[in-house]
Order: C-alpha cells, then structure tokens, then sequence
C-alpha cells in the first residue's frame, strides 16, 4: 500500500529537471534495457511519479547497476531521458540515504 | 384433358424456340468459382435451354471486357433479356444493370444468379457444377418472363425538415438552407445549442463555445429560408420520401407565461437560468449553459407562414410538408447510479459537466461579485483563491488541494462487471470524446490553479483527433499524476469521515484533513494498491443516445444494440436511414466531438440536397400491381399489408357502377409481397416477381433433365 506523495517531485528537483513526469509508461525503456532486470528503469521512474520515496529509498543499490549505455533516452517516445532520470536520482539517493 | 395440357407446353416449346431471347453470361470469378464450378460444362447446357439465344463466358464478367460482351449483345439485337451468373448481386446486381442502361435498353429486363457464395465458395465437385445450371436455369427462365419496368418517379418538395437543434442540427439547418432549399428546424427546448452550450473551452483548440455557438446559431436565426419550431416536438408523422407530413406541437409554454416547467432532458445541468427567467430573453440571447434563445414573442402568437394553426389555450400545433427529414436529436451525458463511484451519497463526487460549469461560474462569479447582486444557486459557487504563491481550485467554497479524476464511467461497460441500466442495458461502447474533455479539464485547472494536484484514474486513455494526443503528453508536463485500473477492479472513493474510526487508514496525520481517499490496485506500479487523499472526485460520464423512441416507433426506425440509431451501411452509407429520405446528423447516432458531428451534419445535408435538388425521386418499381379485372375488392390485401397507407380500398366507376377494388399508393409499397399471398382471386402480383416468374422458376427447380445432363 503507498500513499501518494505528489510533492515528491519538488523534493527531488534541487538534483535535476523533472523529466520523469512525462512518461506514460509504455515500458519501452524497460524493454531495450540490457539489465533485463525487474521493470528497471520504468520502476523507479514510476515511484517518483507517485512520490514512493520509501521504495525508491528501499531499492537505491538498483540505481547503481545502470550502465548509463542510453539505450532507454534513445528509445523513450516522450523524451523523458531515462538515463537522466537516474542520474538525478542517484544525486538524490546520495543526499538522502543516511536519513533513512 | 391430359393431351391437351401436353400438347400446349409442346406449342409453348415450340415458341420458345422460335424466339430465343435470353442471353447468359457465366464468371469465372479469377478462378473463384471455376476452381469449383464446370464453368464450360454450365455454358454447354445452359446454351440448350428453350429460351436461351447465347451463352458465354468470361474471367472476369464485371470487368469492362465483360460488361461489353453484354451491352454488345443487346445492341445487336442477338439478346433481349439478360443473365448474369457470378457473385452475390449485392456487390454487382448495379454494374450489370447500368450496362445494359448504357447500351439503351430498360435495366429491368436482367436477372442475376448466385454462384460464387451460394455455389462455388461452399460446394464443390459434380455437386457444385449441378447447383450452378439449376440456378442458372432458374434464372433464365424467370428472366424471360421479365417485362421492362421503369422506376416510380415521385415529386419531391423542396423543404427539409430538421429534428434537433444542437450543433449537428444547426449545421445541417445552414448548409441545407445554403442550396436553396426551406428548411422547418424543430427544437425541444427553447434554446439552441444542445449539448454544445454546457461546455467552456472545447478541446483541443481552446475555443469557446459561447463563440462557436453563438456564430453558428445566429447564421441559423438570421437565415430567411429557416424556420425554427422552439419548444417544440414531432407529434405525428405520415407520408414518404419527398412527401412527408410532420405534425408539431409545442411542449413547452410561451415565455410570456413561462412557468417553472420540467426541464427538458436535453439540459438539465443548467436549469438555474430556466426557471422563471425565460421571458426576460430576446430571441438570439445567449444564455451561458442553456444555449441561444429561439423564441420570439411573434414566434406562436402570430405565425404567418403556417396554414394549420390550431391554438388551445398557449399551447400550439403545427403541419409541416417536407421532403426530407434529418434526424439530430443528440445525446445526454451518463447520469451515474446512485453510488457508483459514491455519486450522489458523497458530497465531493461530482460529474465532468458539473464540474466544467462549476468552474465556467466561479470565472463569471469572480467578475461580477464585486458589485452585482448576481446570486449563484447553492452548489456551484467556486473560485480561485491566491494565497502567497499558492493558487487552488475552489468549488462550493471549499479549497481542492487534490482532486481525483476517473475515466470510462458509463461507458465501456462490461457484462458481470457494471451494474445494467432500469432496462437491463449496459454502455458497452466506448464515448469517444471523454478522455480528451476530461485531460482538456484537468489542463486548465493545472495552469490556472497550479496548486490543485490532480489524479487521473484511466482504464485507457484514447485522445484520437488531430491535436489531442498533445493534450494527453501537456497533461504529463502539467505534473497529472495517471493511475491505471482494470475493469474488474475500479477505483474506491472511501470516506475518511467514517473510515478514521473503522482503521481503513493508517493513523495518517495528512490523510485525515482530506475528506475522501481514492483507493485503487494501480497497473502502471505494477499491481500495487495505493491511496490518493483527495478533496474533489470528476467522473468523466460518457455519452447515451437521447430516449427518441417516440420517433422510432413513428417514423420505423432501425436502432442497435448500442440504442443509438443505426445506419444503412457504416462504411458506404453512413448517413442514411433504410427509410429513404431520413438521414442522420451527429450523435443520435454514434458518440462524436463537435467537428465529427458537424461533418455528419454536413454529409446528411448534402444527401438530402441532392435528393431534393431534381424536384422527384425516383425508386425501384419492385411494387404491388392490382389487376382491376381480377381485383373484387374484398379488402384482404389491405389488413396483410405490412405498410400503412400502401394499400387501401378505393371506389372506381365501371359502367356507370361505383364498385370497390385495391389501389396502391406505390412510394409506400415495401414489395414484401404479403398481399399476394392472402388475394384469393390471383389479383395482385409484384412487378419484376409476378407468380408468373415464380412459377417458372419452380418448373426448372423439378426438371428431371438437369440431372441426365450431369450424369
């Protein structure tokens, strides 16, 4: 059960433009990515959606499986940079993971 | 007795084969009918028939070589009446009729056999081969009892006549009164505009309907050849294409005398205007949700135009002659259950048009109430409220933080899933035009309201049309947050009022200043439940046809399943009514935007133009024929007649004698042939089917030889 927290998106903009908006989730990124690895990246772009910040917390060691290869931000129909995305998160996870 | 029986079918042989005249003309079909059907073998035998003067073949008898095989024959006098073998005469019965119309001749003097579905697509072999000769001999032989027939020609008047003054009625209206022709626009409100008026901005192009409305209605009420019926409804209808006669009668009171009525189905979100406040308008007023006012105080009292003026009280009735009738009654948004989704038992539940009203008001409210006295009836005051930075949508007062919007409610029901209608009906069409209308909305909140969050809660989102998939990905950069659930499993609106003391809730300080929370088991993160607190829940209520069975009882219309009327064809002939000279504008027949339903509009006034435009109709003479010498005028014909008023019994004068015998009136004769059936005296028969033709069909069906031939 996650309650959503729409103000999440303003708590990770201080770590880069809020590009993860913009997906609707087609999963294509998730599909092209040579991880092949639960949903990754679509998962984490979704819990900024909702503001699952818990999960995102949760799951960070994911982040860092990234091999930043672009295959996602070449293939995103929405231009919603992936790759970006995880970066930004990344810079958040880094702020952020002793509070947890 | 015997002998002379014989020796008369001999004598008819004997002529048959003086004057051959038949000429049959067998398709290959590519290969569709020859891979199964002895195509040769067909022409061999069906080439020795008594009537038959030529038969040929060909690969392809449609094509333009094909065609002129026949119209060659005829020209030269080698054939005069024809026979087409080949496929179902639904896709070609025309071609071959229009060629032999191009060599000259009377099209009514062809007959088509059936080969390809009937034969070859569904047997095979020896078996094949013999069905395709005896169809064909049947065939032939019918053919040669065919007479040339010539069409029935029917004066049409040069008036339309347009039920439904909504946008696609208005449309319709214009571009018919635009060629030249009268048209009678009949009107059950006093307002024009239908389902147009309720909106605000209308997606995708932000225009507004005032000013759409308003341009469109006001080119209608200026117009000299249009004649709007307000307040009005069809009472009774009679007559057939070119010639039908409408009685209208007024529903709705004068506006002088205008009391509180009911208000009509068509607008019932906007009734605050209505009420009382009718005779303060002019005709040509807009009036913001109800639409532009088409009563005028001459409208009733002193019509000049009409000749049946029966006056009771204020209540008035009018005849209206007219050739052709556009239906374009419309539709009304899906009023929820009591409970679905908690509409109607909680509070902060609302509907999509509710809501864009509720918004269009607390624009026009933040205007005016400064200094005007203008009161807002309880429900639908709202605002924007600057606080700091912050700027939140506000409805009935209070502040929405966050607003929860769900999709496909009313449509796109599912059996065993949605709960049916009083009828036992369920929507299970998709409306079409809900998904961008409610993005549209949540746009517009989003930018003028951004602290309002909002939460959309789809099945699936289709925003077809040219610039509305850019509305979909401007609600993504608008930060609407979407959710996605499955038909089975919608959305719960909980209250937290009653939820905080049955520990639904985690003992969430932020959950419990929200009144409602919208649990859903959410698709797009993977099947996990989540809860969105919110202030305000927007059902997005799909479209439902208007209840016009009034209409279609009186005027025989067809209806699907769906309940909205239904068409002749939905690819070929997509306005038309199977009752020639009906046609179909806009959403009583499908869910439509503005535009869909303006270019239906406008496919239906050109349908109904060009039929207008020769001053007659002209339709197949596939009618009843009385033969007066037969005819005793017993009047059984007329009780079996399945068309009102095809049929009657009528005095003629012979000898001097006044005696009683059948008359057709041949518009409204359907050529089912039920009359022919009951007549004792073998009186009436149908032209291009007489009993005559039956019979010689028969004859071939029993003829032993066709099997000695095969064999």
């Amino acid at each position: 059960m996650s309650l959503i927290n729409p103000d999440f998106i303003d708590e990770i903009k201080p770590f880069g433009e809020d590009i993860a908006s913009v997906c609707f989730n087609c999963g294509t990124c998730a599909a092209i990515c040579p991880l092949i690895n639960d949903h990754f990246p679509r998962k984490v772009i979704r819990y900024i959606q909702i503001g699952a910040k818990e999960r995102i917390l949760e799951q960070a060691q994911e982040l860092w499986k990234c091999l930043h290869c672009g295959l996602c931000t070449q293939t995103c129909p929405r231009g919603a940079n992936p790759g970006e995305i995880i970066l930004n998160l990344k810079r958040y996870v880094v702020a952020n993971w002793r509070s947890c | 007795m015997k002998d002379k029986k014989e020796d008369q079918k001999h004598k008819e042989n004997q002529e048959y084969r003086e004057d051959k005249k038949v000429g049959v003309y067998i398709c290959y079909c590519g290969g569709n009918i020859s891979d199964h059907v002895d195509v040769e073998r067909v022409r061999e035998y069906v080439e020795n028939l008594p009537e038959v003067a030529v038969a040929r073949t060909n690969m392809f008898m449609c094509s333009d070589p094909g065609q002129q095989l026949i119209m060659d024959d005829l020209k030269n006098g080698t054939v005069e009446r024809v026979v087409v073998a080949s496929c179902a005469p639904s896709l070609h019965e025309t071609t071959f009729r229009s060629a032999i119309s191009r060599a000259g001749i009377n099209p009514y003097i062809y007959e088509h056999a059936n080969i390809r579905e009937q034969v070859s697509w569904v047997h095979h072999g020896d078996q094949a081969t013999e069905k395709a000769i005896k169809l064909i001999s049947m065939a032939s032989a019918k053919a040669e009892q065919l007479s040339p027939l010539e069409p029935i020609r029917v004066n049409a008047k040069k008036h339309a006549t347009v039920i439904g003054g909504g946008v696609a009625g208005l449309r319709a209206a214009k571009d018919m009164a635009d060629c030249g022709i009268e048209v009678a626009l009949i009107e059950k409100s006093q307002f024009l505009g239908g389902n147009l008026a309720p909106l605000d901005k209308i997606a995708p192009t932000g225009e507004s309907a005032k000013e759409l409305l308003s341009t469109l209605a006001l080119q209608v009420l200026c117009h000299p050849s249009i004649t709007i019926y307000a307040g009005s409804v069809v009472d009774s209808f009679e007559g057939y294409v070119g010639n039908f006669t409408l009685g209208v009668k007024q529903v709705e009171p004068l506006p002088s005398k205008a009391a509180d009525s009911d208000i009509t189905a068509e607008a019932d979100i906007s009734d605050i205007q209505k009420t009382n406040e009718t005779d303060k308008y002019k005709k040509g007023d807009y009036i913001p949700f109800s639409g532009v006012f088409a009563v005028d105080d001459a409208d009733f009292s002193n019509r000049s135009d009409s000749q049946n003026l029966s006056v009771s009280s204020n209540w008035k009735s009018h005849v209206i002659e007219t050739g052709v009738i556009v239906i374009a009654t419309g539709f009304k948004s899906y009023t929820p259950n009591i409970g679905e989704y908690g509409y109607k038992k909680i509070k902060e539940v609302i509907t999509l048009p509710e809501l864009i009203k509720s918004m269009a008001d607390s624009l026009n409210s933040g205007r005016l109430s400064s200094q005007d006295s203008f009161t807002m009836q309880k429900g639908s005051a709202c605002s924007g409220k600057v606080r700091g930075l912050e700027k939140f949508l506000e409805i009935d007062g209070r502040k929405i933080r966050s607003m929860a919007m769900i999709h496909c409610v009313g449509s796109r029901q599912t059996p065993g899933i949605h709960q049916e209608n009083d009828s036992g009906q369920l929507n299970e069409y998709c409306s079409r035009t809900c998904c961008t209308a409610t993005l549209n909305a949540a746009n517009i909140i989003r930018e003028r309201y951004p602290s309002t969050r909002i939460y959309d809660f789809f099945r699936d989102i289709r925003t077809y049309g040219r610039g509305q998939e850019e509305i979909y990905e401007k609600a993504s950069h608008n930060q609407v947050i979407f959710f996605r659930f499955e038909a089975d499993e919608p959305p719960e609106i909980i209250e937290s009022r009653e939820s905080q003391s049955g520990k639904n809730f985690e003992s969430n300080s932020q959950l419990n200043n929200f009144p409602i929370c919208v649990k859903a088991k959410d698709v797009l993160t993977f099947g996990e439940e989540i809860e969105a607190p919110v202030d305000l829940v927007v059902l997005a209520t799909g479209i439902e046809p208007n209840d016009v069975s009034d209409l279609v009882q009186k005027m025989k219309l067809p209806v699907g399943a769906d309940r909205f009327l239904l068409e002749v064809h939905p690819k070929l002939r997509p306005v038309e009514l199977p009752v020639s000279g009906i046609f179909l504008a806009g959403t009583c027949q499908a869910p439509m935007d503005i535009g869909e339903s303006c270019n239906a509009a406008g496919a239906a006034a050109v349908k109904a133009a060009a039929m207008l435009a020769k001053g007659y109709v002209e339709l197949d003479p596939f009618v009843a024929q009385i033969n007066l010498e037969l005819c005793n005028g017993c009047g059984a014909c007329v009780e079996s007649c399945l068309s009102d008023g095809a049929l009657r019994i009528v005095d003629i004068k012979a000898d001097g004698e006044l005696i009683k015998r059948a008359e057709v009136t041949p518009p409204l004769c359907l050529g089912c042939g039920a009359c022919v059936g009951v007549c004792s005296e073998n009186a009436i028969d149908i032209a291009g089917w007489t009993l005559r033709q039956y019979e010689a069909m028969v004859d071939r069906i029993v003829a032993e030889n066709i099997l000695a031939v095969i064999n």
